[in-house]
């Protein structure tokens, strides 16, 4: 808002002074907003490192276990078990509030199936297989874990960005520009109050003379 | 929804074998821009997994994409890079560098 759009008006001012106190409300309240997210930031923060950490040490067993499977059964043989799997991993996803932000609650259902469910041949097939077959089952739930938590945490870091923009637009932009402009209204209706006074003087002096 | 995993038929194999469907074996490059472009597209794929040196081989907007998807999220395996776009976002939103 530039100075010279202003109507140096009482009401004006009036008006001025009331947006410059739910300005202030508003920063006050997003400040504290930003901080909480902050907060609720951390607590994931550290989730978050640990998922990572045991994602990489699921995905470094299961690899090695198929490893182990591709040696002992031949690639074929880890081929047809896998083909024959029937039962599908499903993900189901809620939603959470933290603070405003809605983050999703991802839960997996069937992830992890009992030797017989999982659809190859028991007899037909080496031990190696099922261990594979479980430490990929393990990797899987990791996933979802590991999902559930990246995305809680992109949603915090862009709200915390976006609280953090409003914030410090309030503080540096609206509230100074603001107070300028109140300011401005106070001193230019001084001013025409003095104009008058001396305006009436004249003319007293004038009409006595 | 279900989770979708792209990777080379190797890569895939494993998944395979702990029950997901939605495995998509890609080799080259075009076929792995056109089977991520196809997952992100799908509205049943939830979590979409791919190995850490495949995510390197898309196109780097295609790569940012990814990383920024929320729906379906994007998994990279297997890397010590999984971290690293996050960390930026860290960094920018926060200002400090938290991660580790």
């Amino acid at each position: 808002m530039a100075l010279r759009d202003i109507k140096p008006t009482r009401s004006e001012l009036i008006n001025l002074k009331r947006r410059i106190q739910l300005s202030e409300r508003g920063y006050k309240i997003l400040k504290m907003k930003r901080d909480g997210l902050i907060l609720e930031f951390f607590k994931v923060l550290g989730q978050a490192k640990d998922s990572q950490n045991a994602l990489n040490a699921a995905y470094a067993r299961a690899e090695e276990m198929m490893a182990v499977a591709n040696t002992v059964e031949g690639a074929i043989g880890v081929k047809s078990a896998a083909f024959s799997v029937k039962e599908v991993p499903q993900i189901g996803v809620k939603q959470k509030n933290i603070m405003g932000v809605v983050v999703p609650e991802i839960q997996g259902s069937s992830v992890t199936k009992p030797l017989v469910d999982r659809g190859y041949g028991v007899l037909g097939t080496s031990s190696t297989i099922d261990e594979t077959a479980s430490a990929f089952e393990d990797l899987v739930e990791q996933i979802i874990r590991s999902a559930e938590i990246e995305t809680t945490m992109k949603r915090l870091l862009e709200e915390i960005e976006k609280t953090k923009r409003r914030v410090n637009a309030l503080e540096f932009k609206v509230i100074p520009e603001q107070a300028e402009a109140r300011d401005f209204i106070k001193m230019r209706l001084d001013e025409m109050e003095r104009e008058e006074l001396f305006r009436l003087k004249r003319i007293k002096a004038r009409s006595q003379a | 929804m279900e989770i979708a995993v792209i990777g080379s038929s190797d890569f895939i194999l494993g998944f395979r074998l702990a029950g997901i469907h939605r495995t998509y074996a890609v080799d080259d490059e075009p076929r792995l821009v056109e089977a991520v472009n196809q997952a992100l597209a799908d509205p049943q794929v939830g979590i979409l997994v791919l190995s850490a040196s495949d995510m390197e081989r898309v196109p780097r907007r295609l790569q940012t994409q990814l990383e920024e998807s929320v729906r379906p999220t994007v998994i990279a395996i297997g890397g010590k890079e999984a971290g690293l776009s996050l960390r930026e976002k860290i960094k920018r939103s926060v200002g400090v560098d938290l991660w580790k």
